[in-house]
């Protein structure tokens, strides 16, 4: 086949395999980045006109366009375009970069209040319509028990995914590309078949409907495609064919979707080796490889979904998370290093610094040290990369995985996830002293238990176990409602296409989370190690502590607190998996907060480690902000014993650290920080965002936003433009530790 | 044995080469004007034993890589040479290297001069230029960091000498040529690096009750420890020909 010229036979050519063509097919690549190219005049072009429409967006506050008269679909838009001539890579969500449409499925009721919330009324024809259709948020409502509308209401439970779509589902879309539809339309149907010789239990009968569904939105994104001038029913036979056969499958998974996260998968080896083909062939050259990428990443960089104020309040910056897996190391022991991991890299110099797409380097003791010094690289000038320990994730997730949203590892196109959000684990403890009841509200929101006594001192045994009771209840409510929504979404808002890019029973995780480590943990060391005492209101509510004396804190490689947070999440995940799951899902827990740390926070009474009422959480696994004495390297210890076995979903933790500390100069930094996370990583650490800035330009930049209109940040899992915070998140941040030197 | 810290800094980047876990030594026979650590002069405070030291160290063996290590500063680490010398045994059978950041002025025990023989680099604090202004803004003797300097150009020791800048006192070249002088022919030097006298120890005069002799100094502007540092840099050069 002429798309298959050149290409290593392997079992890829008999089934669907992407995993087994890149690695009969990919060039490692180990030395530096001196081959990379500029921009070209016509990225140049492109760049410009996509810099205005920014400026634009954000002088609307945010929100550029929407069109109320469509429901966002495949074929609802007209095609698209930044600059019609221009364009390598086609589509857009709509037929305008940056004009949002309006997507009911997952809540009708949200949709009407994100349109409003910029001024604009939903379409006559969609009020119509949605009149006689169910979405996913009212398939969720007439389920919910009271209590676990009660603990939504009080805050217990936060973010869950029952009026917006759950997002975290990566397509394989290297698959459209490497066969072409029809391949995977006629393989989808033999799969159909296969499954109709089964009994029709409740399972099959739901598979067979899911894959009808499938096809059906296959047959469209044919269309889809059809309608820039592309036929995507047979494989790519080059580069450019590549990434946009690869990118209309996002581009149709993010016009059906707009989930909390649409990540775009692991795709620089597959796309490095289509450009290799190229290259050898004398059909491409360097800087016509670089255009593509930068295409592809500004097409990323425009994805938008129309969300409503109290949605941004949780996720803050207009986040897509078009995450981007880069490097890795292979089972065979290379590194999956490529020249397209440098090029996407790149694109950080060529476009500017940016928080979309998330680019995630899997790092490994293995990798090149000249990769290893340019990601450090840049990092130190753009702030917009983010780290994952691929040595633990290659062991449960093998080497064709993927991150989905900030830290959420999945097989590509053999895993999918369920998300659900968190639980505020602080707020646990406190309806523990309170006997069920809500610290805030008053509510009675589990069970009656014993209300601990005012004026006598906390007894850490007595207070861990109620804290286990109320801990254990509370998790089996948390399945079972994240039971209740993923049972709905399948029903109202299936993801058609994404679905399609998968096996056809693919395993599925449900991801639960914690919130509220950090000040949980040093609640429990102050009660253990220093003197607490209850204070009550009125209402006989424990609403506040005296604490007496000092005690150890988690972030300062201190076994004593440390070992209370690990034994929390150890602890916490056990619990979580006595209750059975929707489709047999396997559980698994992150620790990651994005920016709800701060809404979990005022959701949440004072709690016994002197955090006052309403004050902020850490974010994710961090150390309390403050609370780390001994430096960078003791709180990254404190936060690596983190055991990942029972937090597969992920340990975000956030770095930030004045270039001042880091070293004297560029180089010394870049080896600095390499050392750093070489350190890190050993110790079977996670995660890790670096930034590496001076609090004042934050300061500065708060004060007057033109002074650096792209300054990006990373927060939790993900990056943002700091500009597009709320200036109380702003705040956040600017509070949050800074490793600086006296 | 039991040794006296002051605090510890886990990442202390700057001081010596690669990552620096820093350990900041109680106890100072200095009381420099500038100090920022007006906290570590005085002896006593948190004691640790050897083994709780080199065991909390090894903590962080996986960031050193090849370069980097432990870097004992203070206070001044050298009044207790002894706990480092056997603090630095067990160190060197962890596998961990070790910097030392001194004034010198502690004089030269047989026990200092085994710790600094060991030592994988020493930083060596160049306070000021001669005998009168050493005693007037530190208290202490030059000698006895003359007799240091000339001791570590004996053993051969790697070191990068440092001095603080403070406006008004040593801000200007004709100043900063008076220390070079003093460095004429040391082979041992690799680096002579300035750093500005800044004003964020000031709160601990404060808290400690102490009287800050230089509450009215402004902090060195960027601007002047650049163009200090170059002017050096291009001598420094020249002075080691």
């Amino acid at each position: 086949m002429k798309c298959w010229r050149g290409f290593k036979e392997g079992n890829w050519n008999n089934n669907i395999d992407v995993s087994d063509f890149i690695k009969k097919n990919y060039t490692p690549y180990t030395d530096g980045p001196e081959f990379l190219s500029g921009t070209t005049e016509r990225t140049d072009r492109v760049l410009a006109r996509v810099e205005e429409l920014l400026i634009e967006e954000n002088k609307k506050g945010g929100v550029l366009s929407v069109d109320t008269d469509h429901v966002s679909s495949l074929l609802t838009f007209r095609p698209g375009y930044i600059i019609k001539e221009d364009d390598i890579i086609v589509g857009l969500q709509t037929d305008e970069p940056l004009k949002r449409a309006v997507n009911p499925f997952a809540g009708y009721r949200n949709a009407v209040q994100a349109c409003k919330a910029y001024g604009y009324e939903i379409g006559e024809n969609v009020k119509d319509e949605f009149k006689y259709r169910t979405t996913h948020n009212t398939g969720v409502f007439r389920v919910y028990t009271d209590t676990m509308k009660k603990a939504r209401h009080v805050g217990v439970l936060t973010g869950l995914p029952d009026a917006y779509a759950r997002g975290r589902i990566i397509g394989d879309y290297r698959r459209i590309a490497l066969y072409g539809m029809n391949y995977l339309i006629e393989q989808r149907k033999l799969d159909k078949q296969r499954i109709s010789e089964r009994d029709m239990s409740a399972e099959t009968i739901q598979l067979l409907e899911d894959i009808e569904r499938q096809l059906e939105f296959m047959a469209q994104l044919i269309q889809m495609a059809a309608e820039y001038g592309c036929d995507i029913s047979r494989p790519a036979e080059n580069a450019r064919e590549a990434v946009q056969w690869l990118y209309f499958g996002y581009l149709g998974a993010v016009k059906e979707q707009n989930g909390a996260a649409n990540s775009i998968g692991r795709i620089s080896a597959f796309i490095d080796i289509y450009i290799k083909r190229d290259l050898d062939e004398g059909t491409l050259d360097e800087s016509g490889a670089q255009e593509l990428i930068d295409d592809l990443v500004l097409k990323m960089r425009l994805v938008r979904h129309l969300r409503t104020p109290e949605y941004n309040d949780l996720f803050a910056g207009d986040p897509v998370w078009v995450t981007c897996s880069l490097a890795g190391m292979g089972e065979d022991k290379r590194p999956m290093v490529t020249k397209t991991c440098y090029r996407f890299l790149q694109t950080l110099y060529n476009l500017g610094p940016s928080a979309e797409p998330n680019i995630t380097v899997l790092w490994s003791e293995g990798l090149p040290q000249e990769f290893k010094k340019f990601c450090a690289k840049v990092s130190i000038d753009t702030d917009s990369i983010q780290y994952e320990n691929d040595d633990v994730m290659r062991k449960d997730f093998g080497d064709d995985y993927a991150i989905a949203c900030c830290v959420s590892a999945m097989k590509t196109g053999k895993q999918m996830q369920f998300f659900g959000a968190r639980c505020n684990l602080a707020k646990v403890l406190l309806m523990a002293l309170n006997g069920g009841r809500d610290e805030i509200y008053g509510e009675q929101v589990a069970p009656e238990g014993k209300v601990f006594d005012e004026g006598a001192p906390l007894d850490y045994e007595e207070v861990v176990g109620a804290f286990k009771e109320y801990a254990s209840w509370m998790a089996k409510l948390y399945v079972n409602t994240m039971n209740v929504i993923h049972y709905m979404h399948d029903r109202y808002a299936y993801e058609r296409l994404m679905m399609a890019l998968h096996d056809v029973e693919p395993e599925r995780l449900m991801a639960f989370g914690i919130s509220g480590l950090s000040v949980l943990a040093d609640s429990l060391s102050a009660i253990k190690y220093a003197k607490v005492t209850p204070v009550k209101d009125e209402r006989g509510m424990i609403v506040d502590f005296k604490t007496e004396g000092d005690f150890p804190k988690y972030g300062n490689d201190d076994d004593r607190a440390d070992e209370i947070a690990k034994w929390i999440t150890e602890f916490f995940y056990s619990e979580l998996c006595k209750t059975k799951t929707y489709r047999g899902a396997k559980h698994t827990l992150s620790i990651l907060t994005i920016t709800s740390n701060v809404v979990y926070g005022k959701k949440t009474g004072s709690t016994p480690d002197g955090r006052h009422a309403g004050e902020p959480f850490a974010p994710g696994a961090n150390p309390m902000h403050g609370r780390d004495k001994e430096g960078a390297l003791a709180s990254l210890n404190s936060v690596a014993k983190i055991c990942y076995d029972c937090c597969q979903d992920g340990i975000s933790n956030t770095f930030s650290i004045t270039p001042e500390t880091l070293g004297t100069d560029e180089n010394d930094r870049t080896e600095k920080l390499v050392a750093v996370l070489d350190g890190y990583f050993a110790q079977s650490a996670h995660h890790l965002n670096v930034n590496v800035l001076n609090r004042q330009k934050l300061i500065d930049a708060m004060n007057d936003p033109t002074l650096y209109p792209s300054l990006t940040i990373r927060v939790s899992g993900y990056a943002v433009n700091f500009n597009k915070l709320t200036r109380d998140k702003q705040l956040e941040v600017i509070s949050r530790t800074f490793h600086e030197k006296m | 044995m039991k040794g006296y810290i002051h605090s510890f800094e886990s990442l202390a980047a700057l001081d010596g080469e690669g990552v620096r876990y820093g350990v900041f030594m109680q106890g100072c026979p200095l009381r420099c004007v500038y100090c920022h650590n007006p906290d570590t002069w005085c002896s006593g405070g948190n004691s640790f034993s050897s083994e709780e030291l080199v065991k909390k160290v090894s903590r962080y063996k996986s960031y050193f890589g090849k370069n980097g290590g432990v870097t004992f500063s203070g206070g001044e680490p050298l009044v207790q040479a002894a706990f480092i010398k056997d603090t630095v045994q067990h160190l060197k059978v962890a596998g961990i290297n070790y910097a030392i950041d001194t004034s010198g002025a502690a004089g030269l025990s047989e026990d200092a001069k085994c710790v600094l023989r060991d030592a994988q680099l020493v930083i060596l604090d160049l306070k000021f230029w001669d005998d009168e202004s050493y005693k007037k803004y530190t208290g202490g003797s030059m000698l006895a960091v003359l007799n240091t300097l000339d001791f570590l150009e004996s053993i051969k020791k790697r070191v990068w000498v440092r001095t603080v800048v403070v406006p008004g006192i040593n801000d200007s070249e004709e100043c900063l040529e008076k220390y070079l002088e003093l460095l004429k022919g040391k082979k041992c030097v690799e680096k002579y690096e300035l750093l500005g006298f800044h004003t964020m120890g000031f709160f601990k005069y404060e808290n400690l009750g102490i009287k800050n002799p230089l509450k009215d100094i402004k902090p060195l502007p960027a601007e002047a420890l650049t163009r200090l540092q170059k002017f050096v840099d291009k001598r420094f050069k020249r002075s080691l020909g």
